[in-house]
């Protein structure tokens, strides 16, 4: 029975409850229809209750899903360049530089909307570059990144809400990006966050080896011939690339990327070939539930996704933590 | 290996090397000793080039340390640091394959070649039946053996090791040593390591570098070199020189 591992498991189980999940947020709400209707209205087109699912519901799902995955690889990535298992875009700044920036754009050129997942990502390695630099010295020590991790998530998230005050009409069309309820998400938006999403999480696969290698001490990577630099520059800039997209899309989910790689570890272990497709994986089916929860806990009223993903995910990773006594490894 | 006029200093204010010259021979083992801040390990970190020196060059095989790209000098030189860190869960096996990055890119999956070189490293370093142990399962010694066969694993003729025996209790210690010296007789491998025990330089060397303040005071056989006014005039240390037919030459510190 040793196909039958714990990682093996893990993963069996996480893609099936995706997959329950998927079907049943689809089928949930204030529109209920049969699973046989909802697929002959998809093939079909006839059916008006399935063509508003289809419009309204379906965009929120895959947002969820891809945005979750994309904040958790982004967790992963970002722990292995920084060796901190503290590491979170939510933590650091690089979702609150990715938001500011965003806001900016649209409070100062609101035509350039198509641009936002540019500027995200650009606010989210500004971010990410100021953390980085400024808790440099000599190494990074985890504990002053993560102080000056807070201090640029602090400034960033305080500029995003001075605009706000400023701009009085500017509230409507900047709740998009502020806040991460998952309502009126459009086929366009699904676009952008499958695009850019895809292309870093595909792209994280390729440079699995680099995070596991960057797990050594530095000096021990580079007597092996890696260029320890680079790797953390390329690896950097997927997961800023995939924090920022998600934010630019889904709106500020703190914790996810904190959340989704301990349990990930726990469970399938550091080796970053199964940690990042597992974090995916994970991530996504984390958010599509808090989504979906969201929308049927309280109907016709919601909770936004990121207080649902709060309350589960916290006591959860205090039982995580208090289960096993390894962080990351050390 | 040729050391020429190497200077290294960390902040470019205080040399931490000046002007050091000297040669590594081939299939033999150095030694560098000296006080704390004498410049010993950064001397090796110049040699690994993990410090590019500031003035002077060090010269492996007729060429220059710093025109070898990394992984062509990882293929040369493998270097076993004081400090390391892995992922609790990896095993042993997994870990000691990673001495094979250097024959590999991101993509390139592992052939019989580098599986040998992994059998060969975990047996050499008699960790063939832990293969599959947790690296947070071993003992200190026997983790200092894993990043032993991680560096073998490179197939280098060169292997560096800065302080290996540091915490390790004497029954470790001397199994290293004598891990360390099996490599080089057997299989030819340069050693160059730096240790803190005079005693233990003595007895596993065949060539002593001893350095302070950033210069090398004395080098050469451990018989020659090692005498009561040298360990003084390095150390500050007053010590008698013994000879034993069974213990070979040893030193006993008796003041100051």
């Amino acid at each position: 029975m040793s196909w039958f591992t714990k990682r093996r498991l893990s993963f069996i189980v996480i893609i099936a409850l995706l997959a329950v999940v998927f079907v049943k947020s689809a089928l949930t709400g204030s529109i209920t229809v049969t699973p046989f209707e909802l697929i002959q209205g998809l093939l079909t087109g006839t059916n008006d209750d399935v063509a508003i699912i289809k419009d309204l519901r379906f965009p929120r799902i895959l947002i969820a899903v891809f945005a979750g995955a994309a904040l958790s690889v982004a967790g992963v990535l970002l722990q292995a360049v920084m060796r901190n298992p503290l590491a979170d875009p939510g933590i650091i700044g690089v979702s609150a530089g990715a938001s500011f920036m965003s806001i900016l754009l649209i409070a100062v050129f609101p035509t350039l909307f198509f641009f936002v997942p540019l500027f995200a990502f650009l606010g989210g390695a500004l971010a990410f570059l100021l953390v980085y630099s400024l808790s440099w010295k000599s190494g990074l020590d985890p504990l002053r990144m993560i102080l000056i991790g807070i201090a640029v998530n602090a400034l960033f998230t305080g500029l995003s809400q001075a605009i706000g005050f400023s701009g009085g009409g500017l509230t409507q069309s900047m709740s998009q990006v502020t806040t991460s309820t998952l309502t009126m998400k459009k086929w366009s938006d699904v676009d952008v966050i499958v695009l850019y999403g895809s292309a870093g999480i595909i792209l994280s696969f390729f440079v699995y080896k680099w995070c596991n290698y960057l797990a050594l001490e530095d000096k021990t990577s580079k007597s092996l011939g890696v260029n320890v630099n680079l790797a953390r520059f390329v690896i950097a800039l997927i997961a800023v690339l995939l924090a920022s997209v998600a934010t630019a899309v889904a709106g500020m989910f703190a914790f996810v990327g904190l959340l989704v790689p301990h349990i990930g570890r726990t469970l399938v272990g550091n080796d970053h070939k199964v940690l990042i497709p597992f974090s995916a994986l994970a991530g996504a089916l984390l958010i599509l539930l808090a989504d979906t929860l969201g929308r049927v806990l309280i109907a016709p009223n919601e909770i936004p996704a990121s207080i649902i993903v709060a309350v589960i995910g916290g006591p959860f990773l205090i039982f995580l933590l208090r289960k096993s006594d390894r962080i990351y490894g050390y | 290996m040729d050391i020429n006029g190497v200077t290294f200093s960390y902040d470019k204010k205080l040399n931490t090397l000046h002007g050091v010259d000297g040669t590594i021979e081939p299939g033999k083992i150095t030694t560098i000793i000296g006080p704390n801040g004498c410049g010993k390990s950064t001397l090796l970190g110049v040699l690994s080039n993990h410090h590019r020196p500031q003035k002077g060059e060090v010269v492996l095989d007729g060429k220059s340390l710093t025109e070898f790209k990394p992984k062509e000098l990882a293929k040369r030189l493998a270097v076993v640091h004081q400090q390391n860190n892995a992922p609790s869960d990896m095993t042993v096996e997994k870990l000691t394959a990673y001495g094979r990055i250097p024959y590999k890119n991101l993509f390139s999956s592992s052939t019989k070649e580098d599986e040998e070189a992994v059998e060969w490293a975990l047996a050499s370093t008699n960790l063939l039946d832990k293969r599959k142990t947790p690296i947070d399962q071993l003992s200190g010694g026997q983790m200092q053996r894993v990043w032993i066969a991680m560096a073998l694993t490179q197939k280098t003729p060169y292997l560096f090791l800065d302080e290996p025996t540091t915490y390790l209790d004497i029954y470790y210690q001397y199994e290293l040593l004598e891990l360390i010296r099996s490599l080089n007789k057997q299989h030819g491998i340069t050693i160059v390591m730096v240790l803190h025990d005079i005693n233990q330089a003595i007895q596993y060397s065949d060539t002593i570098i001893a350095m302070k303040d950033g210069k090398i005071a004395v080098s050469g056989a451990p018989a020659e070199i090692i005498t009561a006014d040298a360990i003084n005039e390095i150390y500050g240390v007053q010590v008698i020189v013994k000879h034993d037919e069974q213990a070979g030459m040893y030193i006993v510190p008796v003041g100051i």
